[in-house]
């Protein structure tokens, strides 16, 4: 079977990432996620999803999309922005040391020329 | 913080001095801890004044520990007042400066902020019950609620964290006496980072606590859960802090 698939596109700024933080929780819970579990998450998508709004926004969107899996859930963002944004697509030190704490897997790069980031977190049982 | 206030005034002044005068680090804590526990009475007292206003009374006398740990260090024995009657502004100030700076930075609705409240005592009991973190569905349970309440009430605590953008980050607030008795754990991981992430300057701005914090759960690997057991706050303090600490440092990077 497929998995169910969630997608939400956001302009690309700090204040609507509440937005995918409630629907990351929400599919979460949904597979039975635990409080801790979920904190993680939320952590992971505002580390990754800060690299493309920065502090202040950028010109361009994010489109998140949700899989759910069995026991997991996957989380890929794509960024497309204006001309002259520059977003960076390698991962800080910090980040790298955050996400293999928070998250099973995540990676930052470019796919054919757009900012793309990776996020898994499964259930610990 | 066994001891609590059994001391007379002369025998409080008679600790200050010692306090003063020792010149051992250890001997030092050890006397401040008695400090703190001679006052922590009052502390609570203080605390207690502002429990109505959406914060888990422990985490207010977290707080006010910070408040009375400045008002031992800078209280002059000189001067004839009373300690406690010196401790008391410098305590509330720390309470008041607590709910400006840190409180709901947005308007919140009293219902969520009453619900955030809630929240904060059951994932807690849950937590202990279960011996594990517990799921949404088990909160909403336990609270009479559903889970589309619940994840509204859990992502209200980043409300605390839209102000942290703008705020500067507090160099002196570190140091609650959970928090003391921990020091002197390995942070060498944390230096090893900073110094490849270049991030010194800001970890150095840090608040002890939140510095332990970092450790606790990226070094050490803990949880949300487990870090709040250990320092007695609760996970959601540990969870605002956690997110106001990395959003600084994000920003603070960002400007490099």
């Amino acid at each position: 079977m497929h998995p169910e698939v969630v997608a939400i596109k956001i302009p690309a700024s700090p204040i609507y990432l509440q937005v995918i933080r409630l629907v990351a929780a929400g599919l979460a819970s949904r597979l039975e996620f635990t409080i801790d579990e979920i904190e993680d998450l939320k952590m992971a998508v505002d580390e990754m999803a800060a690299y493309f709004t920065g502090t202040n926004g950028r010109d361009g969107t994010i489109e998140v999309r949700f899989e759910i899996k069995d026991d997991c859930l996957e989380i890929t963002g794509a960024g497309s922005f204006a001309p002259g944004e520059k977003v960076r697509t390698d991962l800080t030190d910090f980040s790298r040391m955050i996400l293999e704490t928070v998250t099973d897997s995540a990676s930052l790069q470019q796919v054919n020329g757009t900012p793309t980031f990776n996020l898994v977190k499964s259930k610990s049982s | 913080m066994n001891e609590r206030a059994t001391l007379s005034k002369d025998e409080v002044r008679t600790l200050f001095t010692e306090y003063r005068q020792a010149s051992d680090t250890e001997e030092q804590l050890a006397l401040r801890e008695r400090l703190v526990g001679q006052h922590i009475g009052l502390v609570e007292f203080l605390a207690r004044r502002f429990r109505n206003r959406g914060e888990p009374l422990e985490d207010l006398i977290q707080v006010g520990t910070i408040g009375l740990l400045k008002a031992i260090e800078r209280f002059d024995l000189d001067r004839e007042v009373e300690f406690s009657t010196y401790a008391t502004p410098t305590i509330v100030g720390e309470l008041k400066r607590h709910f400006r700076d840190k409180g709901w930075a947005v308007r919140v609705p009293r219902r969520l902020q009453e619900l955030h409240l809630e929240l904060t005592k059951v994932v807690g009991q849950l937590g202990q019950d279960l011996g594990r973190s517990p799921t949404v569905a088990e909160i909403a349970e336990a609270t009479g609620s559903n889970e589309e309440t619940v994840l509204e009430g859990l992502e209200i605590a980043q409300a605390y964290n839209f102000t942290s953008l703008d705020a500067p980050i507090d160099t002196d607030e570190g140091g609650s006496t959970s928090f003391a008795d921990q020091l002197g754990e390995d942070d060498e991981h944390l230096e090893n980072l900073e110094y490849r992430a270049s991030l010194a300057p800001e970890m150095a701005k840090l608040p002890e606590r939140e510095r332990h914090i970092l450790y606790l759960r990226f070094f050490k690997g803990l949880t949300q859960s487990e870090i709040a057991e250990r320092l007695e706050i609760s996970q959601m303090h540990v969870s605002r802090l956690l997110n106001r600490t990395l959003s600084s440092l994000r920003q603070a990077l960002e400007e490099q």
